[in-house]
Formats: C-alpha cells, sequence, structure tokens
C-alpha cells in the first residue's frame, strides 16, 4: 500500500523502515561485478551454522547427557525417534560441510593474500571462526560418546587436571576435573555457548567483509537480483553435495570406531578425531608432554594469525606464481598431514607426520617472507622489502 | 570306512575352505545392501536373524535393539510378538517393547565365561569396524588350524580375520546349525553370509529409507542445479 502519493508512511514503515533497508542494502545496494562463486562461502558458512542449531536443537530433545547414557542415547535417536536417524545425519554431515567451506575459506584467503591492507580484519574474523569451529567441532565428537570420543574427552580432562598454575585453572573451570558422570552436561553447554559465539562471529564477518570491501571501481549492479541469483545457485550446489554425503555416505571422515559404545575399561588402538581435527590433533600430539602439546597447537594458530606481517609484499601488489604454488603444496601438505595420521601408527607414517609438520611451519615462518618479498621472475633468494612492480 | 571318509572330508573343508574364500578374489561375497543403490535382501536377513537368535544370542548382547525392531526384517506383529515370547528373561517371557536379551547378568559374569574376553555388543558392529559386514563374514568363516610356527594363548583361536589373528570366541558356525523355513542348504558360509547381513541391519535399519529419500532428493536437487543456474547466467547477461 505505499505509494508515492501518501503523505504519511504505513504504520509498520514509520516505526521499523523494512522496506528502506531493503532497498538500501539488497535491491539497491551496488556491487562490484563479476564476483567468484567461491566468494559467497561466508553466506553459505552463515547458513549452514543456522542449520546446524536448528537440528542440534533437535537433537537436544532427546540427548542424554551423561555418560554411559549418551551413545544409547543417540542409538535412540537415530533407531527409534521418527526421522530421528536423518536429524542426527544431518547435524553430524552438515558439521563436515561447514568444516568444508571453512578450510577452504581459509585456503582462499591465503591464496589471495587477502590478509594485507584492510583485509586483515576479515582475516582475523576468519581465523576466530576457525578456532571456534574446531572446539564446538571436538565438543560435539565428545558429546557422541563413542569409543574414540570418550577417551579423546577423559585424556583431555586428564592433561587439565595435570597442568598447573593458570592453565590448569582453565582447565579446571572447563572440565571441572578429571572426567567423570558428571562432565558430559559440562560439555554440552560449552557446546552450546561457542556454538552461538560462532553464528556471531559469522554473522560479523560477513559484515566486516562488506565494509572493508574496495569501492566499486566499475558500473556497480544492484546486489538482488545480480548476486541473490548467483548465492541461490551456491546454496543449491552446496545442498545437492551435502544430500548425497547424508544419504550415500553418513558416516565420511569419521574414525568407525566411534559408532561403537565406549568401553571404560579398553582404551582403543587408534584414537583418531573426525577427519576435521586431524592436521591440529596431529601438530598438537608431536609434542610429548601436555603443555608443549598445547603449545604446539597455539604456535599452529598463531601463524595464521601472523600471515599479514608474514607476508612482506605490500598491500594491493598481486601474489607472485611461486607464492601460489606453495599455498597449493601447502594445501596439499595439510591434507596428507590429516591422512598420515589417520592412518595406523608406523614408523613410516611417524616420519611423514613430523615431515608434514615441519614443511607447515617452514611454509609459513620462511617461504612465505622469502618468496613474498621477491618480485615475479626474479630469483627467490633476495630477502630485501618488495621492490615489485606496484610499489609507488 | 564311507563315514570316516566323510569325516575327513568335512574335517578337511571346515580347515582348508576359509583359506581358499580368502584368496578367491573372483568370486567375492556380495550382500544385497552394497552400493548406492542396494537395499536389504529380507529373505536374507530373516535366514540371518534365525543364526543370531540360535547361535550368537547365546553369548552376545545387543543392547540397542528391542524386538518391535525386528518388524523392519519383514515380520508381521504375531511374528514378532511370538518371536519375544520365546525368550525367557528373569520376570517371564519377553515382550515386544523388550531389549534384546543380555545373555549375561553383567560384565564380570560374561568375561568369566571366556577367561577374561567380553564377548562385544553386537548392536553396531557392523558400523564399527571398517568393511564392517564383510568383516563379519570374513570373522566366521576365517577359523583356520594354527601356523606351527605360532603359539596361542590359552583358550585362544586361530583366525587370519581377526587383528592379532586369535580370538577368544571359539568357531561359531558349522554346517546345517540351523535349518531354513525357506530350504536355503545351511553351509557354514551360508550362515555366516546371513547373520553378516542380519548384523549390518541391526547397525544400520534405517539403509532403505535412506537410500530411497536420498535418491529422490538428489534427483531433485540436480534438476534444482541446473535451474539455478540457466536463472543466474540469463540475470547476469540481462544486466549489462
Amino acid at each position: 500500500m505505499a505509494t508515492p502519493n501518501v503523505q504519511t508512511k504505513p504504520w509498520l514503515e514509520s516505526r521499523l523502515p523494512l522496506s528502506t533497508f531493503w532497498r538500501n542494502h539488497v535491491s539497491g545496494y551496488p556491487a562490484e561485478r563479476d564476483q567468484p562463486y567461491l566468494a559467497t562461502l561466508p553466506g553459505l558458512i552463515l547458513g549452514a551454522l543456522i542449520f546446524l542449531a536448528v537440528s542440534g536443537a533437535v537433537l537436544s530433545l532427546f540427548y542424554v547427557a551423561a555418560e554411559g547414557s549418551a551413545f544409547h542415547s543417540i542409538q535412540f535417536i537415530a533407531r527409534s525417534v521418527n526421522f530421528g536417524w536423518l536429524i542426527q545425519s544431518f547435524h553430524s554431515t552438515g558439521t563436515t560441510m561447514l568444516f568444508a567451506a571453512v578450510y577452504l575459506l581459509l585456503f582462499r584467503g591465503i591464496l589471495g593474500s587477502q590478509y594485507k591492507g584492510s583485509g586483515d580484519l576479515v582475516w582475523f574474523l576468519e581465523l576466530t571462526l576457525f578456532i571456534l569451529l574446531l572446539l564446538v567441532g571436538w565438543l560435539g565428537f565428545v558429546l557422541a560418546d563413542g569409543a574414540t570420543g570418550y577417551w579423546s574427552l577423559h585424556n583431555a580432562a586428564m592433561a587439565g587436571a595435570r597442568l598447573g598454575g593458570l592453565p590448569g585453572a582453565i582447565a579446571e573451570w572447563i572440565f571441572g576435573g578429571p572426567a567423570g558422570p558428571g562432565t558430559l552436561a559440562r560439555m554440552v553447554v560449552f557446546h552450546v555457548v561457542l556454538a552461538l559465539l560462532l553464528l556471531v562471529v559469522a554473522s560479523t564477518l560477513i559484515i566486516a567483509r562488506r565494509t572493508t570491501a574496495p569501492p566499486v571501481q566499475r558500473k556497480p549492479v544492484a546486489l538482488h537480483p545480480y548476486y541473490t541469483a548467483q548465492y541461490f545457485t551456491a546454496f543449491v550446489i552446496f545442498a545437492l553435495i551435502f544430500a548425497i554425503l547424508v544419504f550415500f555416505a553418513p558416516h565420511l571422515g569419521e574414525n568407525h570406531l566411534n559408532l561403537a559404545a565406549a568401553n571404560p575399561l579398553m582404551v582403543p588402538a587408534v584414537l583418531t578425531p573426525p577427519w576435521y581435527l586431524l592436521p591440529l590433533a596431529a601438530i598438537g600430539s608431536i609434542v610429548p608432554t601436555t603443555l608443549g602439546g598445547v603449545i604446539a597447537v597455539i604456535a599452529g594458530l598463531a601463524v595464521l594469525y601472523a600471515l599479514p606481517w608474514l607476508d612482506r609484499s605490500r598491500p594491493g601488489a598481486s601474489t607472485g606464481l611461486l607464492y601460489r604454488f606453495l599455498v597449493f603444496i601447502l594445501g596439499l601438505d595439510v591434507i596428507a598431514l590429516a591422512i598420515a595420521s589417520a592412518a595406523p601408527p608406523s614408523f613410516i607414517t611417524g616420519i611423514l607426520i613430523k615431515l608434514f609438520i615441519v614443511w607447515y611451519f617452514l611454509h609459513f615462518l620462511v617461504l612465505t617472507p622469502l618468496t613474498s618479498s621477491t618480485p615475479v621472475g626474479a630469483t627467490p633468494v633476495g630477502a630485501t622489502p618488495a621492490g615489485g612492480t606496484e610499489s609507488k | 570306512m564311507r563315514r570316516t571318509l566323510i569325516a575327513t572330508a568335512a574335517l578337511a573343508i571346515t580347515l582348508l575352505a576359509p583359506n581358499a574364500r580368502a584368496q578367491d578374489t573372483l568370486n567375492q561375497p556380495h550382500w544385497q545392501s552394497q552400493g548406492a543403490f542396494g537395499s536389504y535382501d529380507k529373505a536374507a536377513l530373516q535366514r540371518g536373524f534365525l543364526v543370531y537368535q540360535t547361535v550368537c544370542a547365546s553369548c552376545h548382547a545387543a543392547g540397542e535393539l528391542h524386538y518391535r525392531d525386528l518388524a523392519g526384517l519383514g515380520f508381521d506383529t504375531a511374528q514378532v510378538a511370538a518371536i519375544a515370547a520365546n525368550v525367557k528373561l528373569a520376570d517371564g517371557p519377553a515382550t515386544p517393547d523388550d531389549i534384546f536379551k543380555n545373555p549375561y547378568p553383567d560384565p564380570a559374569a560374561a568375561a568369566a565365561a571366556f577367561g577374561g574376553a567380553i564377548p562385544p555388543d553386537l548392536s553396531t558392529i557392523v558400523s564399527a569396524r571398517p568393511h564392517g559386514t564383510r568383516y563379519v563374514y570374513d570373522l566366521l568363516t576365517g577359523y583356520a588350524a594354527a601356523p606351527s610356527d605360532m603359539t596361542l594363548m590359552p583358550s585362544h583361536y586361530y583366525n587370519i580375520a581377526f587383528p592379532g589373528m586369535q580370538i577368544a570366541m571359539p568357531p561359531a558356525l558349522k554346517d546345517n546349525q540351523v535349518t531354513y523355513a525357506d530350504g536355503t542348504k545351511a553351509t557354514a558360509a551360508q550362515e555366516a553370509s546371513d547373520v553378516a547381513a542380519f548384523l549390518t541391519w541391526a547397525a544400520d535399519p534405517n539403509l532403505d529409507a535412506r537410500k530411497e529419500i536420498g535418491l529422490r532428493a538428489t534427483l531433485f536437487l540436480i534438476f534444482l542445479t541446473i535451474l539455478a543456474i540457466a536463472t543466474k547466467r540469463k540475470i547476469w547477461r540481462e544486466s549489462v
């Protein structure tokens, strides 16, 4: 009814200007042309997070957060609740899709050096999203109370109880001491609270990407329908991959043993977490001591946070061919690390895991500063700051 | 003389056949539920349940299964009620809403019966092992005479499919251990195959529904993907 002739705005519009919002931020929002499909990843990640929150809420109706009962309650959901198996599979496979999207987002960020200049805030938000997601993912893995998750929680709580000082106090605040009958209930609280925080971080990330985007160079296009059509397509492709995994490979990337009930008297020979935790778990377990493992994990994440400083090329300069090649090698390195640490332990895999971890740190601490300071075509020996073609 | 020959032949088959099968790469055992479009063979599931109830259930629990779940094998309500009524629990015959009977009152009693080894719960054994269906079959048919250079632990048996090659479970299946109602010849291999099919169902009772919905969802989403790409290309082409 909002015709231009009417002087006063409709009741709702005068109080809550929804159509103005739609005009300013969607239908009339000027956007850069020809963005790639993968630029929709943050939106897909937020969508997947909401989907997981909803499916998790349904699961929480039947889930019993107590040691010994949790596994049984999930089996009850899968067997005796109407379409419970589908909701449970939505939640576990949705996690796989979400992690795949976040890993891809980080890979694109490194490949395109998107952390340079004003992109650093977005990069830090992406990393924060990743770290929170690792925590929530681990908590979910533990909540399943399978044969591996049970021992993962017990090892973590025991390691926390052994730590002294401030780390020990933090661990006690989280686990409440060595794992016992009540620990899973605490883990549920952290799983939910951190998941809500994830929603906040993902929304902030999308806003930050918009506000820090460079000004539109060419004639802009309206966000709707130009990009809503692209978003819809990306969403449908995402949903198609998701559906294939849910219905035809529901346990992809999980340790088989986590589908057996935990046995408090028997530690499995191989305690591998789900695929999305494998690279960082491998880095954490390379140092034998508890505190050393924690420091190794923090170091593995800190090199990602330090990228804006480790990459010494100027903001706006295009990334070199050698750098991009090395980033692809890094991607393969992380995948190989995950595969090697999921394989049955042997002498060879032990060496390979160490090799892949060394390469991971070598890439960030040595190769990135070296190659990013070198103009394309020059020898990668010089460590002098960039005198590239785009420097003023 | 003739009986001795048959007994010797039977012994030879029992001892040699597992090895022969393990090496037979051309005639691999196959289950109808395998593959993207596979569904359960209800006749095989019912045969497998007979083997399970006659042989496995005397030592193994399946704590996630209720007798009512057996409707998924194609039994009607009366048949399920009859199956449950045949099971004697501590407080009288079982009802369809009872969990599968645990043969031992507690894990300690089970451990005492097998020299410390507790028979695992079989509810999810197939999904908890890599290639679980095949693993169950290989394990049940994998008993053989131990090599001469191997010393078995007390009350353990040589089994080529079990990690470590020795298992506390005695060989469970032999020919004609059960009589199938549908006239299928009850060889030990057939029994192993059927019980593997049953345990696959036990671990994943929703496989048929999952694949059926999955096929519909996938076809729909493929169609929607084509439509979405075409729409997006048209919009991008026209907004010059």
